[in-house]
C-alpha cells in the first residue's frame, strides 16, 4: 500500500520540490501551506510521515508538532523537520516538541528520500 | 544671551525624519520589487523544470519500448543508461538549487520588517511636537533628548528580538541531517 507524506511549508516553490522528491520514490504526498493547515489536513487523513518547516505564518512546525502530539492518532507518527534552522537550541526544541529528526535546509533529494525510506520503510 | 536653538533642533529632527523615511520607503519597494521577481522567476523556472522532466520521462518510457522490443544494440542501450544517470544526478541538483528562493526570501522578508522597524523609529523624531515654555528651555530639551533616547533604545531592542535570524546558510551545499 501507497505511504502517505504530508508536507508543510509555507514556500510554494519549496513545497512543490518535496512533492516531486517524494512522488518520484512512489509515495502520495499532501501539501500544506502552514501549521494550521497541516494540523487540519492531518486531522482529515491519518498521514505516514510528517515533514514540515518550522517558520511559518499563523503557526510555526514546532507548535503543529504540540498539537499533533496531543491527537490520539500521531502519536507514532513520525515527524520530520525540514528548516533553514541549524542552531542546536532549535534541534533541541524540536525534540522535547516531539519531532523524530532535523533536517537543515537546502536537502538532496536523494538523501531526503533515504531518510523517509529509513523512517517509513519504501 | 545666546538660547537653546529650539526650533532649529526640532527642523533638524523633523527634517532626519523626512528624508530617512522616504529613503527607507525606496529600499522598502526595491526589496518588495526584487522578491517579486524572484518569486516570478522561481515560478516559470519550476514549470519548466517539470515539463522538462515530463518529456524526458516519455522520452526514457520510449527508449524502454525499443529496448524490450530488442531494436537497440547493447552499446545503444548502454550509452542511453548513462544519458540517463547523468540526467538523474542533474535533476537532483536543480531540485537543491530551486531552494535558493525559499532562503533568500525569508532574508528579504526579514530586511522589510527592518526597515519598517526603523521608519516606526524615525517617526518619534518628528512627533515632539508640544510646545517648550521659554524660562525651561533647558530642562525641557534635557527631557525631549532623554526621552526620545530612550524610546530609540527600546524600539531598537523590541525589533532585534523580533527579527531573530533563521538563515545562516552561506551556500546551497545540503545541510546536516540528525534523527533523534
Amino acid at each position: 500500500m501507497t505511504k502517505t507524506i504530508l508536507t508543510v511549508d509555507d514556500s510554494g516553490s519549496l513545497r512543490q520540490m518535496v512533492a516531486f522528491s517524494l512522488k518520484a520514490a512512489g509515495y502520495d504526498v499532501i501539501q500544506a501551506v502552514d501549521g494550521q493547515d497541516g494540523l487540519n489536513k492531518a486531522k482529515e487523513k491519518t498521514v505516514d510521515l510528517v515533514l514540515t518547516d518550522q517558520n511559518m505564518p499563523i503557526m510555526d512546525g514546532l507548535t503543529l508538532i504540540g498539537n499533533l502530539r496531543n491527537l490520539a492518532s500521531y502519536q507514532k507518527v513520525p515527524i520530520l523537520m525540514l528548516t533553514t534552522e541549524s542552531s542546536d537550541e532549535m534541534k533541541a526544541k524540536g525534540k522535547a516538541a516531539g519531532a523524530n529528526g532535523w533536517l537543515v535546509k537546502p536537502f538532496d533529494p536523494k538523501r531526503l528520500i533515504e531518510v523517509v525510506q529509513k523512517v517509513i520503510g519504501a | 544671551m545666546n538660547t537653546l536653538p529650539i526650533e532649529e533642533l526640532r527642523a533638524l529632527l523633523a527634517a532626519v525624519s523626512k528624508h530617512g523615511d522616504w529613503h527607507l520607503l525606496e529600499i522598502e519597494t526595491d526589496l518588495q520589487q526584487t522578491m517579486f521577481l524572484l518569486n516570478e522567476a522561481i515560478e516559470k523556472l519550476s514549470a519548466s523544470f517539470m515539463q522538462v522532466h515530463q518529456e524526458l520521462s516519455a522520452q526514457q518510457a520510449e527508449l524502454k519500448q525499443l529496448q524490450q522490443a530488442g531494436r537497440l544494440q547493447a552499446e545503444e542501450e548502454a550509452r542511453f543508461a548513462a544519458y540517463q544517470t547523468r540526467i538523474g544526478h542533474e535533476v537532483d541538483r536543480v531540485i537543491t538549487g530551486m531552494q535558493f528562493q525559499d532562503m533568500t526570501n525569508q532574508l528579504l522578508q526579514r530586511t522589510v520588517n527592518r526597515v519598517n522597524g526603523l521608519k516606526a523609529l524615525l517617526q518619534e523624531l518628528s512627533s515632539h511636537q508640544a510646545p517648550m515654555l521659554a524660562e525651561d528651555e533647558y530642562e525641557e530639551i534635557k527631557r525631549f533628548i532623554m526621552q526620545l533616547n530612550q524610546q530609540f533604545h527600546q524600539g531598537s531592542q523590541h525589533l532585534s528580538g523580533h527579527l531573530r535570524k533563521a538563515v545562516n546558510q552561506q551556500d546551497l551545499a545540503t545541510g546536516d541531517i540528525d534523527l533523534f
